[in-house]
């Protein structure tokens, strides 16, 4: 363990000339250090699960659907990017793949069967539920259920003032934080985000106005689907998969979407990035066995005091 | 609404498939029939406390292998820790999972009908990160062993044929005790909040109070059904009850129709047999679960037993007068909707 860097190396330390022995300050700032891992790592995670709750809450926003098999969406995308790298593609154009095999995949989904269940979510909610048995019992037949992994893209390291960073998380939030914003730029900016908007508030008058909600529909949700596939390309560029990651993600996704208010956009990335922070919390303290309790105990304690979430949702589409 | 003889005529298809039943073991099934049979009417208790919630309130649990792993580790515990048998867990298995039903259900039911089943599931998966936790009090993830036997007046009860008569006494109990509740004022009640949870509310109907009741009587069942499962797995661990069991669960109620007496045994045999019957291994019989749930969502919204019964009438009912299709179809959406 190397002593504190000079002053000018980050704010984060406080140089101690006097006071406790310089042992416990080393202590104290490898703690601090660790501390810092750990939130890292908890928000390359929590950008997953962001592009997850994103995807979950405009689709939810728009159709009313709430598709549980989102997680397994995110897990065929890791599918697509471990079979692109196994045959010698580069991670890069292997995530562009599983993007699009999932955008493609969601078009089909939705045009084939939750077309079918828009006038009750109900029944598109239990179709999802079938979807997560099937598509994950699908890999397991063509594949196996044992973990799978990619090289790690991108293996630097760096050590910013005694913090060592792991490039390859770096590489997952920035990419999130670009698509997070480019996807609300779009839904606040862009005329078909203002036609997107005029539908989810009232989708028959948005129709008489011309706007062709049906293929906002499908277009949501391969939007969403892509979101999802992108997810699955970062989330195994971090960790091992199983045919069975898509279970938890799916559900710390739909915490996370939850929490900010579902429907909402900017409520599924602030509670994406507290989720974040509060599991690396945890992990830095040592409570790493609890983290999987967090999302759901934060998710439970907003909904029992804040029913519509923090930033408030919609309670989806009206139906007539 | 119902007479009392046309309600007792509700209930004597379903007595008269379980009386048959009570012959599997005489016709000289295999043992792995008998088993494959045994956890079949072990999830049709359970199913049957799903049918009150889902069919009559319809409200939907995706936590629901949770409340039967509640009554499945209260047995477990019982008998570790005071040395309490079979007979006294079937009664504290099925008010502590009611008691946690209870709790779940306070919270969960004050947020809209949406976002019950994404807390059921939560909840579901808390207490299998608890129970993985929970050090040597609940056995961490290797869970828990059971070996107490089961008596019946001086008699061991153990064995699959004995077993299958006790699972086949608790099916009868809880199709029963079903019936008894759908014919009942109180099942009217359920079956007012879940047609129009406004209007419910707006006749003097606790809407939240009964709903969270359903939710609590349902898991009475399912902790029956989780003591049930205890005593004949004698070893049970925390992923039994995570969130796959209880997707299966709620696949079994759809797939047999959530709504007709006959809905669970239906749901619950199918579920069970079929991968036996067509000579599948686990992997494909999944992926038919998984076809055969989204299939009948889409093509007989009211599960297989009522779609079947749709479709007699349609081919030997035909003397009546159809109704207009506009009229048939509204009439589909109002009571496949929630």
């Amino acid at each position: 363990m190397r002593l504190p860097p000079g002053p000018c190396a980050g704010g984060t330390f406080i140089q101690k000339t006097d006071g406790p022995p310089v042992r416990s300050a080393q202590q104290r700032n490898r703690a601090v250090d660790i501390l810092i891992q750990q939130i890292l790592n908890g928000l390359s995670i929590a950008s997953v699960i962001t592009l997850i709750a994103v995807g979950v809450t405009l689709i939810f926003g728009l159709t009313g659907i709430i598709n549980f098999a989102h997680g397994e969406f995110l897990m065929i995308g890791s599918i697509v990017t471990w079979l692109a790298v196994q045959a010698g593609l580069s991670f890069y154009l292997a995530l562009v793949l599983a993007i699009l095999a999932v955008g493609v995949m969601g078009f089909v989904l939705e045009r084939g069967l939750f077309r079918f269940t828009l006038t009750r979510p109900t029944n598109g909610f239990i179709v999802s539920l079938g979807l997560i048995v099937v598509l994950q019992h699908i890999v397991i037949f063509f594949y196996d259920p044992n973990q799978k992994s990619i090289p790690r893209p991108l293996t630097g390291i760096w050590d910013v003032a005694g913090v060592r960073i792991a490039s390859v998380r770096v590489m997952v939030i920035l990419v999130t934080i670009a698509v997070v914003a480019l996807t609300f730029v779009m839904v606040t900016r862009s005329r078909y985000g203002r036609a997107l908007r005029a539908a989810v508030d009232d989708r028959d008058t948005a129709a008489l106005m011309g706007i062709p909600v049906r293929r906002y529909i499908t277009g949501v949700f391969v939007l969403g689907s892509a979101l999802a596939g992108l997810g699955g390309a970062l989330l195994i560029a971090l960790f091992p998969i199983t045919p069975f990651t898509g279970g938890t993600m799916v559900m710390k996704g739909f915490a996370v979407a939850l929490i900010g208010g579902l429907g909402n956009l900017t409520g599924a990335v602030v509670a994406g990035l507290i989720l974040g922070i509060v599991e690396g919390f945890s992990a830095g303290y040592g409570f790493s066995a609890w983290t999987d309790a967090y999302s759901f105990a934060l998710m439970i304690l907003v909904l029992l005091f804040r029913p519509n979430g923090l930033f408030g949702g919609t309670s989806g589409p009206k139906m007539a | 609404m119902n007479t009392p003889l046309s309600s007792l005529r509700s209930l004597a298809p379903a007595l008269v498939v379980l009386a048959i039943l009570a012959f599997v073991p005489a016709i000289g099934a295999s043992n792995r029939m008998l088993s494959l049979a045994i956890s079949a009417g072990i999830n049709i208790v359970a199913l049957y406390g799903l049918s009150v919630l889902f069919g009559q309130t319809g409200i939907l649990s995706m936590g629901h292998a949770a409340l039967v792993g509640v009554g499945a580790y209260a047995a477990a515990l019982l008998a570790r820790d005071t040395g309490i048998g079979f007979w006294l867990a079937l009664p504290i298995g099925g008010i502590a999972a009611a008691a946690f039903a209870a709790v779940i259900g306070v919270p969960s039911l004050r947020v809209s009908g949406h976002h019950f089943v994404i807390m059921t599931f939560a909840f579901g998966q808390l207490l299998t990160i608890v129970l993985t936790n929970g050090g040597d009090f609940t056995g961490a993830a290797t869970g828990l062993d059971l070996q107490l036997p089961v008596g019946f007046f001086g008699m061991r009860a153990d064995d699959l044929v004995p077993y299958y008569f006790v699972v086949l006494a608790f099916v009868t109990l809880s199709a029963i005790a079903s019936w008894a509740i759908i014919n009942s004022p109180y099942g009217r009640t359920l079956r007012a909040i879940r047609e129009n949870e406004k209007l419910a509310a707006s006749l003097g109907i606790n809407v939240g109070r009964h709903k969270i009741g359903a939710f609590v009587v349902s898991g009475v069942f399912a902790g029956v059904s989780g003591v049930l499962l205890a005593y004949f797995l004698r070893h049970i661990s925390p992923s039994q009850f995570a969130s796959f069991p209880s997707i299966y669960l709620a696949l079994m109620v759809m797939i047999g129709g959530a709504r007709l007496l006959l809905g669970p045994i239906a749901g619950g045999i199918l579920v069970s047999f079929l991968p036996e019957v067509l000579n599948l291994d686990p992997v494909q019989s999944r992926i038919l679960y998984g076809v055969c749930l989204i299939a009948v969502i889409l093509l007989l919204p009211n599960g297989l037993i009522a779609g079947l019964a749709d479709g007699w009438q349609r081919l030997f009912g035909a003397s009546r007068k159809q109704a207009p299709s506009p009229a048939a179809g509204g009439k589909h959406a109002s009571e496949a909707g929630r």
